[in-house]
């Protein structure tokens, strides 16, 4: 478990790492935990390992009127401790309390964990339920992605070799809209068996608007696109929890692994989806 | 035991005295093998098997042997010129031939076919991805069922049974008994895989000193075993080999004796007469070391109208995988099956089986099947029969007014206390008020239960068996006052060092500050097992008894004679002498020691100078350790997730040396039971990939998984000196049941639990649902070749490591120089999944560097567009099914031939070869 011979490059800048992107078979490292795994078991064999660690541009968190943009090298556990981010995005922060561990909090990063595309990692699935947009950085200039298409496959994304994502940006959500969180593990801190992840945002008496959708529950984050139609409009009364899981587990497509059967995650998740939900519906918030 | 209570009386045998070693180990100054560096060392990696069985057609290491850094590459025709015999830990050569390298075939993935000596592990590691094997694939046998219909694998084999045991026809006295029963209870459990993990990998340093000497670093369970291993195996009765293992991260069974890779490692020192270096990292510790379990076991037993035991029979099999650390049929489970209960008649046939898998060694507990299956349908008997869980073992349990008596396998018993054990339990435990809250909570739809088990223990066995030898202990107070004790135990992390001075200071009478023990180094102490079978305490300890005391009465012979004084009225405690009565004549022992060692004159006539004694300890033939233990769990309704809600454990170990240490052994052993019922599995797929190579898929339980325990300690002292019994293994064996059928009360009313073992989730909300969410056993991961081109399937969890290990990337080394040949037409390519073999055919039309094409497979047919750069091939083509996956092709043509390979995503790259049709 030693990774084979690479070049290393410490970028100073975004421009210097995409700079160095653009050069050839070239990998990025940010917080190296899933990466270094990776190159030890020699299943990742790049020419070139970009550190993007130093580039201070690619750190930080700014919340606005308009939003949170997070850049790409901020680390999961910088993430826990952002007072402001905790008042504008209280859905992301109960996911990413649930990334890893306390340790690899502390080198992972929320780009790493974006473009790794892992189907039953936290992060996807957050960035695709609340509309996030990656920003994604090459020589040729800037695009952005909207998450929801940014994920192709298990690993697999939008993304090219020669860029570098920036960093995310999550449009605003009221500070009153509800978090729906459920995460089931066999051990705290694995990759999910079954996962939910979303905001529910309620104006005047009736949801206004649902971001939901699922990790560990298909190849990618697969977003509850009609459940959240089902959930628009209707007061929270009137909602009938298992009818908008079963809506949920339709825009689903489990696998069967060496933990759990498809269908164990589909029974799963469309208890736990009633549970979620009926519990965000009853958060204490403005209604 | 029976220092004098004197004022000033030092007790630590059964003090919680902090862990001498603890210090060290915890600030990361322990030295472990890889810790070891020797001047001239080098490093070496192996090039293993891709595939579970296969035919070597051929070898090349011409490219690896260039490669920058690298000394040697030796295959098993090179180390042959060292004859070595593979020994099992009872000092037998294997049942079918065993090479240290796979000669002409390969029997495992991660099987050892190529040695790489470089000047660091990442050098060699690239060289051991150069080294090209041909391979011819053959279909492998990989469970117990497969072995049963196959024929051998061994061609040296005449079946696949690798040992058995019992009788193969039924036996009519006994199947008339279980006719006659009042109930007859019969189920199959089977019992998964298991990886021992032991933090700290196999690894060994050799350095020998010319054709005399060696030296060997090794992780090991005993050095002394180690060495006469290593001289027996190599045949080379003059060697003078020394074996040193200051420190080891835990064992489990697994480094009983050196296997083939430390063996191979070493003939390839001698070889070169180089020292090498190899640390197992963690992908090999998970394919290619040994690992244990694997079984099944169908029993039946029968009850009189009352609930005694009548009769029983169990017909038994385990995966002995392709090359066992001695075939195995596991008779031990049969020994101690009914050893704690009144079993009039048992009978069984044992069979272990020979699979390509890897081999099959110890764990903690090698035949805690007995109690799994033994407790778990006594339970479902009990509540077949109406009979409460605890009554029925009451009813049936080996008390201590039954003794002596004999088991129904012939084993005496003499004081067993099982049936104790369990009383001491209950009375620590409420169990109206468990029922109570339990059917309060069924109401509100919460699943509570508790779970019961009980069972005995063999500890501290030696003379029975030849390997299993008593145990020295030298101890010698030094001229200054202090003690050094040399040992032949051997602490895995168990602490003997603390447990060991523990005995010496109280034995001997000094402080346990002024005790240092020295263990670990086949040179010191004497020849003895070290750390197999619970022993260290029992015999080791017996021997530190009876050394101590010896030692005690020669400080007060010469205390006496220096100081005129009567021996009986001198005492010796925390290193003070006194003499009854004469407080003027109170000595240190350092002025007695100094007397002792330098004033000869000053000694009684005949005793000899300096204060030192050797006692090698030969306890009873073996010594029963006993316990019962509860769990109360919580089984979640929604998700099938199991909730430990308490863990009461009562054990008699003897007299305890330290009950921390104690405790400790038992809640190790207990974590990895309920990693056993509730996480670990070791899978391989239907082609023997294994599917868990990683702990991102092979699941230890964590502190998270592990409750805090509650501990009666129930003891009653043993015959052996001390008094002291073996604690070691029993949590990894009563725990398995106890928490199974804690986990089958809860789920009670909706009917009976799966006994398959780990008890996912999946299973159990199946037995709560009534649907199957869970297969009997695991499918295989989606067949290969699903989707348009045939892709490979390897699921996200399945890192593809057969891949990883055929791992040869030859862009990496030397682009294939290749003939500008046209390449359009129609060829036949067979690309090398994790999965097997994929023909496919492809069909390419070039225009000038645009490379247009289709690819056939039995699956259907996929067009694709390209690049042809003279003879380099390069497409990319997504697929869909089984997952959205890009296959990135990347093949040169050469003459009427093609090489190359294709990339899949994250899951590495399958070789692909061909030729035109």
């Amino acid at each position: 478990m030693k990774p084979a011979p690479f070049d290393y490059v410490g970028a100073t800048s975004i421009d210097d790492a995409v700079a160095q992107l653009a050069s050839g078979d070239a990998t990025v490292i940010a917080g190296g935990q899933t990466l270094m795994p990776l190159l030890a078991l020699r299943m990742s064999m790049p020419l070139t390992v970009v550190d993007i660690n130093r580039v201070a541009d690619l750190r930080g968190v700014s919340v606005s009127d308009q939003g949170v943009r997070i850049g790409a090298m901020t680390r999961q556990a910088d993430l826990l401790t952002d007072a402001a981010l905790a008042g504008a995005l209280p859905p992301l922060v109960t996911a990413v309390r649930h990334v890893g561990h306390h340790q690899t909090r502390n080198r992972g990063t929320i780009g790493g964990s974006l473009v790794f595309a892992e189907p039953a990692a936290e992060m996807p699935a957050t960035a695709v339920a609340l509309g996030a947009t990656l920003e994604l950085r090459s020589a040729g200039g800037t695009r952005n992605v909207a998450a929801e298409t940014f994920y192709l496959g298990p690993y697999m994304t939008d993304i090219v070799p020669d860029e570098l994502l920036v960093a995310v940006t999550f449009p605003a959500w009221p500070r009153h809209a509800r978090t729906v969180f459920r995460e089931v593990a066999q051990r705290p801190g694995d990759f999910a068996l079954v996962g939910l992840v979303g905001a529910v945002e309620i104006e005047g008496g009736a949801i206004a608007r649902a971001g939901l959708a699922w990790f560990g529950m298909g190849p990618t984050p697969m977003r509850a696109r009609q459940a959240e139609s089902a959930l628009v409009g209707r007061a929270p009364g009137d909602i009938r929890a298992s009818e908008i899981a079963e809506l949920a587990i339709a825009d689903t497509d489990p696998f069967d692994d060496v933990h759990a059967t498809a269908e164990y995650r589909r029974e799963v998740g469309r208890r736990v989806f009633a549970q979620a939900l009926t519990a965000a519906l009853a958060q204490e918030g403005q209604a | 035991m029976n220092a004098p209570g004197g004022i000033g009386a030092a007790r630590y045998i059964g003090e919680r005295m902090p862990r001498k070693e603890d210090g060290r180990l915890l600030t990361g100054r322990g030295t472990y093998v890889d810790d070891v560096v020797v001047p001239g060392m080098l490093h070496v990696a192996f090039a293993r098997s891709p595939m579970a069985r296969g035919r070597i057609v051929s070898i090349d290491t011409t490219m690896a042997k260039a490669m920058p850094g690298v000394h040697a590459v030796l295959t098993e025709a090179d180390l042959a010129r060292i004859p070595v015999t593979l020994l099992s830990f009872f000092m037998m050569p294997m049942e079918v031939e065993t090479t240290l390298l796979a000669r002409d075939r390969v029997a495992y993935v991660g099987d050892p076919v190529a040695l790489i000596v470089a000047t660091d592990r990442y050098l060699a590691e690239d060289a051991a991805g150069a080294v090209m094997v041909e391979y011819d694939e053959e279909t492998p046998v990989v469970t117990i069922a497969d072995a049963r219909a196959a024929p051998p694998i061994h061609p040296d084999a005449a079946s696949n049974v690798a040992a058995t045991m019992g009788e193969d026809e039924p036996n009519p006295d006994l199947e008339r008994a279980l006719r006659g029963a009042a109930h007859v209870v019969e189920r199959t459990l089977t019992h998964q895989r298991i990886s021992q993990s032991p933090m700290e990998t196999r690894g060994v340093v050799s350095a020998p000193q010319g054709d005399e000497e060696l030296t060997l670093y090794i992780t090991c369970q005993s050095p002394s075993v180690i060495a006469r291993s290593v001289a027996l195996s190599l045949g080379m009765p003059d060697l003078s080999i020394r074996v040193i293992a200051k420190d080891v991260g835990g064992s489990f069974g697994l480094k009983n004796t050196p296997w083939r890779e430390e063996l191979a490692v070493i003939a390839a020192s001698l070889i070169l007469q180089r020292p090498l270096k190899w640390i197992e990292d963690r992908l090999e510790n998970l394919i290619s070391a040994n690992q244990a379990r694997e079984q099944e076991m169908t029993l039946r037993i029968g009850f009189d109208a009352e609930g005694k035991l009548v009769a029983s029979h169990c017909d038994y099999g385990i995966n002995n995988g392709a090359y066992p650390q001695g075939a195995d049929a596991n008779v031990a489970v049969h020994a101690f099956l009914w050893a704690a209960y009144k079993m009039p008649a048992y009978g069984f046939l044992t069979r272990g089986w020979y699979t390509n898998t890897v081999g099959l060694a110890a764990y903690r507990g090698p035949w805690a099947m007995e109690s799994y299956g033994r407790e778990v349908l006594l339970d479902i008997a009990a509540r077949e029969m109406g009979i409460d869980p605890i009554e029925i073992r009451r009813k049936n349990l080996v008390t201590r007014a039954d003794q002596p008596c004999m088991t129904a396998f012939g084993m005496p018993l003499e004081d067993i206390t099982p049936a104790d054990c369990l009383e001491k339990l209950l009375r620590h435990f409420d169990v109206g008020a468990f029922r109570a809250e339990q059917a309060e909570a069924r109401k509100a739809g919460r699943y509570l239960g508790l779970g019961f088990a009980v069972y005995i223990e063999p500890t501290g066995t030696a003379g029975s068996m030849p390997v299993m030898t008593g145990e020295t202990v030298s101890v010698r107070i030094e001229p200054n006052g202090k003690v050094q004790a040399m040992l032949g135990t051997h602490s895995q992390g168990h602490g003997t060092a603390t447990t060991m001075a523990q005995v010496i200071a109280e034995e001997l009478g000094v402080r346990y500050e002024d005790v240092n023990v020295f263990e670990g180094d086949s040179s010191r102490g004497g020849y003895g097992p070290g750390a197999a079978g619970s022993r260290q305490g029992v015999i080791g300890g017996g021997a530190a008894v009876k050394a101590a005391s010896l030692l005690r009465d020669k400080v007060k012979q010469v205390a006496a004679h220096v100081l005129n004084a009567s021996p009986d009225a001198v005492t010796l405690e925390r290193g003070t002498i006194r003499v009854a009565g004469a407080e003027e004549m109170t000595r240190s022992l350092r002025e007695i020691a100094e007397i002792a060692y330098g004033e000869p004159a000053r000694l009684p006539h005949g005793v000899g100078t300096g204060l030192e004694v050797t006692y090698r300890y030969d306890p009873p033939p073996v010594t029963f350790t006993s316990a019962a233990h509860a769990a109360i769990v919580e089984v979640d309704g929604d998700t099938g997730f199991v909730k430990i809600k308490r863990w009461i454990s009562s054990e008699d170990c003897g007299v305890m040396i330290n009950p921390a240490v104690v405790e400790g052994q038992i809640a190790g052993g207990l974590a990895q039971a309920i990693g056993t019922v509730l996480l670990e599995e070791f899978h391989y797929d239907e082609r023997g990939n294994p599917t868990t190579a990683t702990y991102k898929d092979y699941l230890l339980p964590t502190i998270f998984d592990v409750p805090d325990f509650e501990y009666v300690h129930a003891n009653t002292p043993s015959q052996a000196a001390g008094g002291f019994r073996g604690v070691g293994e029993g949590g990894a064996i009563i725990g398995p049941p106890t928490l199974v059928n804690a986990i089958a009360d809860a789920l009670a009313p909706f009917g009976e639990i799966p006994l398959d073992l780990p008890l996912t989730p999946a299973k159990l909300l199946a037995v709560i649902t009534g649907k199957p969410l869970s297969p009997q056993h695991h499918a295989a991961h989606p067949a290969a070749a699903a989707g348009d081109a045939a892709a490979p399937a390897p699921t996200p969890d399945d890192p593809g490591i057969a891949a990883v290990l055929a791992g040869v990337e030859p862009e990496r080394i030397d682009p294939p120089t290749a003939a500008g040949a046209a390449v359009d037409g129609t060829w036949k390519l067979v690309m090398a999944t994790p999965m097997g073999p994929q023909e496919m055919t492809a069909r390419f039309a070039t225009d000038g560097t645009t490379l247009m094409g289709a690819l056939e497979s039995p699956e259907g047919s996929q067009e694709f567009a390209g690049t042809a750069e003279g003879p380099n091939l390069r497409w990319e083509m997504k697929v869909t099914k089984p997952m959205p996956v890009t296959l990135k092709y990347d093949l040169t043509v050469t003459g009427d031939t093609l090489a190359g390979k294709c990339k899949m995503g994250m899951f590495g790259s399958a070789k692909v070869s061909g030729e035109r049709a």
